[in-house]
């Protein structure tokens, strides 16, 4: 037996890291599908939920209700948002999947923290998002042209980049967490779908906080939901025209990114021993 | 084979007890310190209520091909995923290489290459891609991972196919390049879940004659869950067979035949009674037992090896009977594991 030299583990496993990263994109690369879904997302909701709608809430005297936006400007960073929400959530969920189903069992089986596997796959979900979000950000300022969306400045489109990550850090926790949670597979993607829906319509992402001050429980409900926060912030630094003051939309978010994260990474490496 | 009844095989002692560990392993370099490699101690697995393992104990020498043999369901996964650090024991102890499979798992996953029963390839990457990928799991040097990519593929024969998509590769391809993505860092211990379930004979050929090449080569020691027998025989030194949890027979896959009556010889009576024949024999104190199928046909199982067909032709002729008909038969491993199977279920 030949002496075995103990390789002390890395604090930063780089290598494994942009492994998985590299992975998640290939596989995106990979399955033309999702690729088409990405670039179709933004198209259908801007298009054809946003352009319609904007003819419902013409501009003019109605502009004051939506923080001085047009309604079509004011629902692009709820439909960024969403693409925040749903993508982090899924690849929370995802990654106890992968263990469940066995594709990551080889990747397991290596001397690599279970952390930096879920940090890799977790960049690589991050930067699928984020390019839909320059998409979704593209096609708005063409069709802005007509519409009137306009970013206010170059760096409140950096601070809005910045935001957006940490809301989907925020997600991919609570994803996590939720698959922790769920125990049984089957139908588990309809549960998840019942809980982003009410998430993300009560956040005012298509329609002002304000607006339904007058129903009780539905309007309460929006101040407990995360998302709230998030879209808040989105339109805040892409538009000024934030509802909340951006200090607590920060806050609220860097909160439950880091509650959710923590909670998530827990039920992960517990996972991984049984 | 139907007509081994339990009581005719029991060995002497008439315990299960008696048949463990039949015979030493053949040692293949005589001299070599022969280490366990792998170490399993009253180990048990439960997963709520249901006992996967219960209380097993086994050890696999350096340089040896082990199998582990049962029926599906019988906790040989459970076992392969506990030697691998992906499953806790419940109870008991495991250690691969000497590394606690609990307690150090970092350096248990540094010595072992594991083949998967189910896909655990990317199917939407290539079969380079495939490779390159587990190997960055390594944190290794650009230069020697490529090296290890470049060497194990051509190992397995897929150099042709490294770039192309691994959903286009044929079962045995995927498979090859399961068993390459196993042996990509030159483990010690290579563990094998079932690896050539779905595959054509050639297919299972060329992967059983790798996992031999690379056992003698490189000295790698093997342990093979597998629910194929002949694989199982034509593969390891040693073998446990494993039913419900439990292991309920160990030894080397001859001994195991022999335990349950190596010796059986089947022949028909064609001159002289065949009542005074059997009265004959059944006085010989070689017979563990005889019995008749009709027809002057009989099914003999003896207790010494050294008795065979010359014998009882010779006996047969000396005493006037004729033969006209007569055949050794050899159980096969099947046999074996259904003979012990049945027996353990009863017993259970």
């Amino acid at each position: 037996m030949e002496t075995k030299t103990v390789k002390q583990k890395p604090l930063f496993e780089g290598e494994p890291i942009y492994s998985m990263w590299l992975r998640e994109l290939l596989r995106f690369i990979a399955m033309p599908s999702r690729i088409l879904a990405t670039f179709a997302s933004p198209f259908t909701w801007l298009v054809l939920l946003g352009v319609p709608l904007s003819q419902v809430f013409p501009t003019g005297d109605i502009q004051s209700m939506f923080g001085g936006l047009t309604f079509f400007a004011f629902i692009v960073p709820g439909v960024l948002s969403m693409g925040l929400l749903f993508g982090g959530t899924n690849s929370g969920v995802t990654v106890l999947w992968d263990k469940e189903f066995g594709f990551l069992k080889e990747v397991m089986v290596a001397p690599v923290r279970r952390t930096s596997l879920m940090i890799g796959r977790s960049l690589g979900a991050l930067t699928i998002a984020l390019i839909q979000a320059v998409v979704t950000i593209a096609v708005a300022l063409v069709l802005g042209i007509w519409l009137g969306f306009r970013i206010i400045s170059i760096a409140g489109f950096i601070l809005a980049v910045c935001f957006m990550i940490i809301t989907f850090f925020a997600f991919v926790g609570f994803g996590l967490t939720l698959g922790a949670m769920i125990e049984e597979t089957e139908g588990f993607m309809t549960i998840i779908r019942m809980i982003e829906f009410p998430m993300f319509f009560l956040s005012g992402a298509l329609l002002p906080l304000n607006m339904i001050e007058g129903i009780p429980v539905l309007y309460q409900l929006q101040f407990i939901n995360p998302l709230t926060y998030g879209v808040d912030g989105i339109r805040g630094f892409l538009t000024g025209a934030n509802f909340l003051p951006l200090w607590l939309d920060i806050t609220v978010i860097v909160a439950f990114a880091l509650l959710f994260l923590f909670l998530g990474a827990y039920k992960f490496s517990r996972m991984e021993v049984d | 084979m139907a007509i081994l009844t339990t009581e005719h095989l029991a060995p002497d002692s008439g315990e299960l007890k008696a048949i463990n560990d039949l015979g030493a392993p053949p040692l293949l370099t005589p001299g070599k310190d022969r280490t366990p490699m792998i170490a399993i101690s009253n180990m048990s697995k439960k997963f709520g209520n249901v006992t996967a393992v219960d209380a097993i104990s086994f050890e696999v020498l350096e340089g040896e091909i082990f199998g582990l043999v049962g029926l599906n369901g019988a906790g040989k996964t459970t076992t392969m995923l506990i030697l691998s650090s992906l499953l806790n024991p419940t109870s008991g102890s495991a250690s691969v290489c000497g590394y606690d499979v609990m307690k150090e798992k970092d350096s248990v996953r540094r010595s072992i290459g594991f083949v998967f029963e189910e896909e655990a390839v990317d199917i939407y990457l290539t079969g380079r891609q495939n490779l390159d990928f587990a190997a960055r799991m390594y944190s290794l040097s650009r230069q020697e991972r490529e090296q290890m990519v470049a060497s194990v593929l051509k190992t397995v024969g897929l150099e042709q196919h490294a770039n192309s998509k691994v959903r286009n590769y044929s079962g045995g391809m995927l498979r090859r390049l399961e068993i390459a993505r196993g042996m990509l860092t030159s483990p010690r211990v290579l563990l094998l879940d079932e690896p050539t379930i779905g595959l054509d004979v050639q297919t299972r050929r060329y992967v059983w004659d790798y996992i031999r090449r690379t056992n003698r080569e490189m000295g790698v020691t093997a342990l093979l869950a597998t629910s194929y027998l002949d694989e199982a025989d034509y593969l390891c030194n040693r073998i446990a067979i494993l039913h419900e949890g439990r292991i309920i027979a160990t030894g080397t896959p001859e001994a195991l035949k022999a335990s349950i009556g190596e010796n059986l010889i089947i022949f028909k009576l064609s001159k002289g009674s065949p009542e005074q024949f059997a009265g004959l024999l059944q006085d010989m104190p070689w017979t563990k037992s005889l019995e008749s199928r009709g027809n002057g046909t009989f099914a003999l199982s003896l207790k010494d090896k050294s008795i065979g067909i010359p014998q009882i032709v010779r006996m047969a002729r000396t005493h006037g009977f004729g033969i006209s008909f007569i055949q050794s038969s050899m159980p096969s491993l099947n046999d074996v594991l259904l003979h012990y199977t049945e027996k353990g279920t009863k017993g259970a």
